[in-house]
Parts: structure tokens; sequence; C-alpha cells
């Protein structure tokens, strides 16, 4: 979902930022055993990340304030499986409450080494792609005002304003796309520079900037 | 979502949301989907192997070696690798280096993007709601709270990592450390200041 309450960039009314100098990686065993679910699963469930993202804002958006971060991660990890029928939501509960349900192996799992070799190369998102950059660095160009229905990484703070193309990035997996399973369908990604002047107006220090990586489908020329 | 409009009519599942996380480890390891082994090796490296102290060797290494740091600015992702940093939510490292001009800030407004192989796993601060929502719009209200003063005439860059693009900031070396070896260095380097809500102290 696009204009949901993930995309809080610009909002006012958290407070202050609550900040430890140091804290364990995982307050909770559950929290440990959700990370390394969540890392182990998306290559056999067959899910991408832009996926997971797009599931994980879906929540309403009272609940997804309502939420710590790894209950998010659980609940969608919990709609991933589901979504993929790999159980459904009765056995779940059954299976909480200690009753026993059948389950018969499906896939065949990433073991420890594979996933240990992932971590330490990843997956690149660049993609390599044909169609020439319509912009350079130094252009100007305006975040287009796009209010699509399904899942993007265009934030509302950016859409209407101009800013500087700063790099071009080459051709990246286009997430509007990869989130609903259509395909990668890479587009070329540039990081654009805004002043703070023009995306909050004239009280924003005019020496200050927002730099924001938008892909090519996402702009247009400014005059 | 065949069985999410059907809920109403069922048992709720229990509040206890660690019941829920062993059912659903249940359910995934039984069917194959993953092996607990793996889980276990995948917690392990984000508890143990991957963190701060990654970035830190390279922020000392990119002060004490001017080529490196060329490298690094040029293409992190592989002066990263040359010190053995590599992988996942790193395949496309930025580093933004802190002038006399310009302080850097990274964030991530849409979710929690984090450089991982430098940095580890983000702190819950970063994953806010008030850190995500505040460093585009007042980045130096929040980083007075972190006790950094930008003056008004330098510019406050802020990083908002919407693609797979992953930023680290590479800190100004403090004044003063002339002395100190490139290990002594990097035991000088915070976390916060590479995410660009601290500054380094000798």
């Amino acid at each position: 979902m696009t204009n949901s309450v993930h995309d809080m960039g610009g909002m006012h009314g958290f407070g202050v930022v609550e900040h430890e100098d140091s804290e364990p990686v995982f307050q909770e065993e559950w929290q440990r055993k959700t990370f390394g679910l969540m890392m182990t699963s998306l290559g056999t469930l067959q899910v991408n990340l832009d996926h997971v993202r797009s599931r994980m804002e879906s929540e309403a958006p009272a609940t997804y304030l309502s939420l710590g971060y790894y209950d998010k991660w659980f609940l969608t990890l919990e709609k991933l499986a589901i979504d993929k029928g790999v159980i459904n939501r009765d056995d779940l509960t059954k299976l909480a409450m200690g009753e026993d349900v059948q389950l018969d192996r499906e896939v065949d799992p990433i073991p420890a080494e594979g996933m240990l070799a992932f971590i330490a190369t990843g997956a690149t998102a660049a993609r390599q792609i044909e169609t020439p950059a319509s912009f350079k660095v130094g252009d100007q160009v305006r975040a287009k005002t796009l209010n699509p229905s399904g899942h993007t990484r265009l934030p509302r703070y950016v859409r209407g304003h101009i800013g500087t193309v700063i790099a071009d990035q080459g051709g990246q997996i286009y997430p509007d796309s990869n989130a609903t399973f259509s395909g990668e369908g890479p587009e070329r990604l540039y990081t654009v520079q805004f002043q703070a002047t023009e995306l909050w107006g004239k009280d924003a220090n005019p020496k200050d900037t927002v730099c924001i990586d938008l892909w090519e489908p996402y702009l247009e020329a400014a005059p | 979502m065949p069985h999410d409009s059907h809920d109403h009519d069922h048992t709720e599942p229990p509040s206890d949301l660690a019941l829920r996380v062993k059912a659903l480890e249940t359910a995934l390891t039984r069917k194959g989907y993953v092996d607990p082994a793996a889980v276990d090796a995948v917690v392990d490296t984000f508890e143990t192997k991957v963190g701060p102290r990654n970035g830190a060797a390279v922020v000392a290494k990119a002060w004490t070696d001017p080529e490196f740091k060329q490298r690094l600015l040029d293409d992190a992702s592989a002066a990263c690798t040359e010190l053995g940093f590599s992988g996942q939510q790193g395949e496309q490292l930025k580093a933004v280096e802190n002038t006399d001009d310009v302080h850097n800030m990274v964030v991530c407004t849409l979710c929690s993007c984090y450089p991982w192989p430098v940095l580890g796993l983000p702190p819950s601060w970063y994953k806010s709601h008030a850190y995500r929502s505040r460093a585009v719009i007042e980045p130096r209200a929040v980083l007075e709270e972190f006790g950094v003063s930008i003056p008004e005439d330098k510019e406050v860059r802020v990083w908002d990592s919407t693609a797979e693009l992953r930023y680290l900031v590479l800190p100004a070396r403090p004044a003063d450390t002339d002395d100190l070896s490139e290990e002594a260095l990097a035991e000088l380097v915070t976390r916060d200041a590479m995410i660009g809500t601290g500054v380094v102290q000798a």
C-alpha cells in the first residue's frame, strides 16, 4: 500500500528519539527466532524483499503504529506462510495451543552453510538495462505526484518537489513491479538531492538537503 | 487471503507471541521450509560476528590509508570486501564523507534499511517512528538530542535509503590523533558516528 503510515518521513508527533548507546541485538528469544525464520524461509517460500515490505505495510495504520519492530516481522512472516499455502490460521492456532496437526515435508530447506554463504555474498538489485538514461547528473527533476494503490518507494514528502540529480545508479529492480511478483521490471535509479527549503518551506535551514534514491518512473524533467 | 476473511469464526490465536512464533517455526520446519540449524547459524552471525566493529575498522583504515579511502568513496562495497565485510544488505554500499562543509546523516523513512555487513542490525532507535519521521524534516533537532550541534552555516545532508543502496557515513577524524594506530583509531569510532548521529571524539 502506498499512502499508508509506514511512509512517515516528515510526520510530527512521535516524540523524542529514545536512544541507547548499546543494547542487545535481540531483546527476546522469540525475536531471535523471528529474525532467523524470516531470513531462512524467504528463499523456500519464493518471496522477494519488496513483497515482504509490501505485506508489512499492509497492516492497518493503527495496528502498524502499535506493533513493535519484530512483532511486525513476525505477523508478516505468518501472513506470507498463509498466503503461500504452507499452513492455515486454524492449524497455526492449534499448534500454538499445543495440539498437533499434520505437517508433511513439501520442500527442502536451505542448509546452514547455504544460508551463511548467501549472507556473505548477498544478491544485488542492480540490473543491466538497455534503455538510455532520461536524466543526467546536474539535471533538475520533479518527483511526480503519484498515488499508486500498490507498493512504491516514492515517499509522499518528495512528491511534486524539484531536486537535482547527483548520481545515476544504473538499472535496479523496480520495487513497484517486483512486490507483486509481476517481474523485476528493472528501471534506472537516480540519487536526487532536494533542498530542505523546497521540501519543508522557508523555516528549514537553507543549507540543508535530503538525498533520496528514486527510480526513473517516479521522475519527470523540471523546467 | 482466503483464511483471513473467516478469522472471526475461529478460536483467536494466543496473544502470547512466543507461542505463535513457536507454532510457525514448527510448521515451517516440518514442512521443510527452514532448517533449524540454519536459523541458529543466521542468528548467531548477526549476534556475534557482524556489527559496528566492522564499520569502525573500515573508517580507521580510510583515515590512515588515503588510497583505501579513495577506493571506499569510489566503490564502498568493493573496498569493504577487501577487509572481509560483504554480503546481504551491503551489495551496493555507498560511503559518504563528512567534511568541513557537510555533515551526513542516514535514515530509512519507509522501513529500516541499514548497511548490515558494516554495522550489523540496526539499533531500536534507528527503527523508531520518531527517528524515521523526524530525521528528514528536522535533522538538526534530532542531532541535538544525540548531543551533536552542527553550525547553522554547515550543510546537514540526510540520506533516505529508499532503494537497495546502503549508506555508511565516513566521519571526520578527530584532531590530535596522529600518534594513534589504526586499531586505536577504530576503538574511537562509534556506531552512531557511522550513521551520522554522532561525531568521533578523541
